[in-house]
């Protein structure tokens, strides 16, 4: 085993173990914690892809921005209160299905014959190369993608705004009245 | 571009990517909070992510569309999520929790 | 109005009940007005047709057998022609005369009798759809139609049966007809079909011909008379059919007069008149109609030396006089069985409308309790005693003439004479007893004597003409009076000219018969009015025979035990089948197990989330399952 295929190891097993933290463990905090391993781990398989931009990506947004919107999520529905059943309602039946699809999809990949060097050839792909197909040929997408994220942006404020003005006067989280219906 | 010799064939990371997307699967079906289903949806994109970057540096590098694509699942990603923790946010004030199994107003 | 438009005639008293039976209540008075026209209009125009077929008769003599008018009624190529037609010979117009004339003259006494009733337009409506379709039976060509037409008389006998429906009697003797009837109706169905599968044609002339021609095999056509004559024994109440006739009097007493003595009754002799070439093609034919009608005639007439009920007698009389028509028709003699049917038509409704008189007056039907009614009601007396004398065969009025032939005719069959012989004192007995005990002697309920009147002119008219008729309409017999009329070499040429027969007299049988009508006579007058004590002490002697007369030999007896045992047994099996497999399983079978399907797929719908979502990626996974063994 190569110096290259250990670290590949390392990053998957972080990957996966981390992927299981996300699915598994009973408290949510500890479920994004393990989420933000599991993107690193990303992170990671990106750069022995050569494309440490993207990998910069991840951490930046992903790792960074994203697993912060979720624990404030958490926090604004108090879910660290309420520990969660680590017994889904269904899970047999889910765990079967998972299992029979990852199965199929490994199996799938294994023997298929991909094209290319299957050896293990890279090519590392200058960034700027991607910026200029970015910019020029994926220009509309580039526009698109950042339309939506603009409407996500205004959609958000607006459905999670709070429209009577009594948050001021909730002194504490506790008194907050469950199911009221706020119009 | 020059090209690098690893020693890691490309069904290394597809089977990663299978497997990760599978333990996404199985997240998804089973948590009840709806941000932690939120969770699981993200490991499922980025399994797919690795499996389009991988194709696009060991297929087809030229056209660099894995990696782009790469990009915009990230952007969407992002936005996603966004989108719907305001809307976990929403449920969670009109019915006082966010367990997808208590609301279940989509039935007879 | 020639024959060929004799089509007409059937219209106008059906008009009539389509107008009574949807606007009956709204016109002045119910609309009786409209039907006695429309009946009286039929039998006036029957004359003209009568005029018309006398004309044929003269210009063409022997060869002429009948006009025939038709129109296509339903067409399928190569398969069934059906047309839709009148027949009118001289069977058709002897008919036509005796259903218009008696039709006409009920109508008017039912004025009188009827009045005040609850139901009397729909009587009214019922009468005049009755007179349709009989007149439809003797002038259809076809099976068909005439079938048709056969059903729709024995609806309308039902519905006026029961015309009292609030009595339970009413309603049992009305279904006890009918379904009595339709046993024989299907028989006749059936031997309609089969003649009609065998030859092709269901035209009655057609039928004759191509058997006369020899083109239906022998044990189906013997099979298919057999069940024609089921069917006349079924309408026209021989044994052992006869059941439903004395119960049938449950109905007002003009319909008893109409239907169940003059015209009803009578289709069954008719429909073996017209098809009687095919019962003496078929071995054994006549002597089945002659053998059937010796039975019925003899066990009628026992009966009706026994029964109380003054209606009661007179409707075993009719079964009496049905058994002698059918006994001429079984040796072959058309002419003898029409004359007495035309004569027996007139005397015997006279008898019921003069007793229905009698009962309209005093409110009483039974004869013990009536009795010495001449002196409140002579009139009605007379007459009603002239029909009683020409049922039994006093000479010179109708019955005997007709009587009288049908003798003659018996001539070779010696069995058969001899106990035709015996019925005539029999007859002639009951007859007069059945006047005495109600006209003569000594009154046994005053309250019925005191309510005793003359009737009304509306039913004075009627019965005077019936009177008149019951005392002239023998004298047809004589070529002379035919030839008057316009039917050259006499009726009996007219009446069946397939087999002409011209009355022949015998004085031999004259003298005799009239001897044993008088010793009948007299015998009634001795026992019921000098010895008044005399038939009570016969009873006591004669018990067992007493017994088996009142109780009518049994049969209803055993018809109600076949049909408690057997039928109704058969019938809560079909009962139990059809409420548990038909219903419960099969029909509410299904929708059960819809609803249990649905019930148990109505759990998919959680309304949760991961539900759902594992419903998707179960699809997602067996969708892959395929693609992956597509692939390997």
């Amino acid at each position: 085993m190569t110096v290259a295929q250990g670290i590949f190891f390392l990053i998957a097993a972080l990957f996966v173990g981390g992927s299981l933290g996300v699915v598994l463990v009973r408290n949510a905090v500890y479920a994004a914690l393990f989420l933000i391993l599991a993107l690193l781990a990303v992170a990671g398989v990106y750069i022995l892809l050569a494309s440490e931009f993207l990998a910069l990506v991840q951490v930046l947004i992903y790792a960074g921005a994203v697993t912060v919107l979720l624990l404030f999520a958490l926090m604004l529905t108090r879910v660290g209160d309420i520990p969660e059943s680590m017994v889904g309602t269904q899970w047999p039946i889910a765990a079967v299905a998972s299992t029979v699809l990852g199965g199929l999809l490994v199996a799938t990949v294994s023997t298929s014959d991909w094209p290319g060097d299957a050896e293990g050839m890279i090519t590392r792909i200058p960034f700027e190369q991607v910026g200029d197909a970015l910019f020029r040929q994926w220009a509309v997408p580039f526009e698109i993608a950042s339309l939506v994220l603009f409407i996500a942006l205004v959609g958000a404020i607006i459905l999670a705004r709070d429209e009577d003005d009594d948050e001021d006067e909730r002194t504490s989280p506790e008194s907050a009245e469950v199911g009221e219906v706020t119009e | 571009m020059d090209t690098v010799t690893q020693q890691i064939p490309l069904e290394h990371f597809l089977v990663v990517s299978a497997i990760v997307f599978s333990i996404g699967i199985y997240g998804v079906l089973t948590r009840r909070n709806a941000v932690l289903i939120l969770m699981s949806v993200e490991l499922m994109l980025n399994a797919a992510s690795i499996n389009m970057v991988a194709f696009a540096a060991y297929t087809s590098p030229q056209v660099m569309t894995g990696i782009i694509f790469a990009v915009f699942i990230i952007t969407v990603a992002a936005a996603e999520v966004g989108l719907a923790l305001a809307i976990i946010l929403r449920i969670f004030r009109n019915r006082g929790t966010s367990n997808v199994d208590e609301v279940n107003q989509l039935k007879w | 109005m020639n024959m060929q438009d004799a089509w007409v005639l059937p219209l106008l008293p059906a008009a009539a009940f389509v107008v009574l039976a949807l606007f009956g209540p709204y016109l002045p008075r119910r609309g009786d007005f409209l039907a006695i026209l429309a009946i009286g209009a039929t039998f006036v125009l029957t004359l003209p047709i009568i005029a018309d077929f006398t004309d044929a008769l003269a210009m063409q003599g022997e060869e002429f057998v009948g006009v025939a008018n038709s129109i296509r009624w339903l067409e399928v190529p190569g398969q069934l022609e059906l047309d839709l037609g009148i027949h009118v010979d001289g069977l058709t117009v002897v008919m036509l005369v005796v259903v218009s004339f008696v039709a006409f003259m009920v109508q008017v006494y039912s004025l009188g009798y009827m009045k005040g009733d609850e139901r009397y337009g729909w009587y009214y409506a019922v009468i005049s759809l009755f007179a349709a379709s009989m007149i439809a039976l003797v002038l259809a060509d076809n099976f068909l139609l005439l079938y048709f037409s056969w059903e729709l008389v024995g609806l309308c006998s039902y519905l006026l049966i029961g015309h009292y429906n609030h009595l339970r009697s009413a309603a049992e003797a009305s279904k006890k007809a009918f379904i009595t009837t339709r046993i024989g109706d299907v028989g006749l169905l059936i031997g309609i079909i089969l003649l009609w599968t065998e030859t092709g044609t269901m035209n009655i002339q057609g039928v004759i011909e191509a058997a006369e021609a020899g083109a239906i095999g022998d044990e189906k056509f013997t099979a298919a008379v057999v069940l024609l004559f089921l069917g006349a024994m079924g309408k026209s109440a021989q044994f052992p059919f006869h059941v439903w006739l004395p119960d049938a009097m449950e109905g007002p007493t003009p319909v008893s007069a109409l239907i169940h003595a003059a015209t009803m009754v009578v289709a069954g002799v008719y429909l073996v008149a017209r098809t009687l070439p095919l019962f003496e093609l078929m071995s054994g034919g006549t002597e089945l109609v002659l053998a059937i009608g010796l039975v019925t005639t003899f066990m009628s007439a026992g009966m009706g030396l026994v029964m109380t009920d003054i209606k009661r007698v007179i409707a075993y009389s009719t079964l009496n006089s049905l058994g002698l028509m059918f006994v001429a028709l079984g040796v072959g003699s058309p002419a003898a069985a029409m004359l007495y049917l035309f004569t027996h038509a007139f005397f015997k409704a006279l008898l019921f409308l003069g007793a229905g008189s009698v009962i309209h007056a005093t409110e009483q039907q039974d004869v013990s309790r009536l009795g010495g009614l001449w002196s409140k009601m002579p009139l009605t007396g007379a007459m009603f005693a002239i029909g009683a004398l020409s049922m039994a065969g006093l000479p010179f009025l109708a019955g005997f003439w007709a009587k009288d032939e049908i003798l003659v005719a018996l001539l070779e069959n010696r069995a058969a004479f001899a106990l035709v012989l015996l019925t005539l004192p029999m007859t002639a007995l009951y007859m007069a007893r059945v006047f005495i005990l109600t006209f003569l002697g000594e009154t046994k309920d005053e309250e019925a004597r005191e309510l005793a009147h003359e009737s009304p002119p509306s039913m004075l008219v009627p019965l005077g003409l019936l009177t008149v008729l019951t005392v002239v309409a023998g004298f047809v017999v004589f070529d002379q009076v035919g030839e008057a009329m316009g039917f050259p070499g006499g009726i009996g040429e007219v009446i069946y000219l397939h087999d002409p027969h011209a009355f022949e007299f015998d004085v031999a049988v004259t003298l005799g018969s009239i001897g044993l009508v008088a010793l009948g006579l007299l015998g009634g007058w001795y026992a019921y009015a000098v010895r008044i004590e005399l038939p009570a002490r016969m009873t006591a002697t004669f018990r067992p025979v007493h017994t088996l007369l009142v109780n009518k030999f049994y049969m209803d007896d055993l018809y109600q035990a076949i049909i408690d045992r057997i039928i109704l047994a058969i019938s809560r099996m079909l009962a139990w089948f059809d409420r548990n497999v038909v219903n419960d399983t099969g029909i509410d079978g299904p929708a059960l197990a819809t609803g249990f399907a649905a019930y148990l797929t109505k759990f998919q719908q959680t309304g949760k989330l991961p539900s759902y979502a594992l419903a998707i990626v179960i699809g997602i996974v067996a969708l892959a399952c395929v693609a992956f063994s597509l692939k390997v």
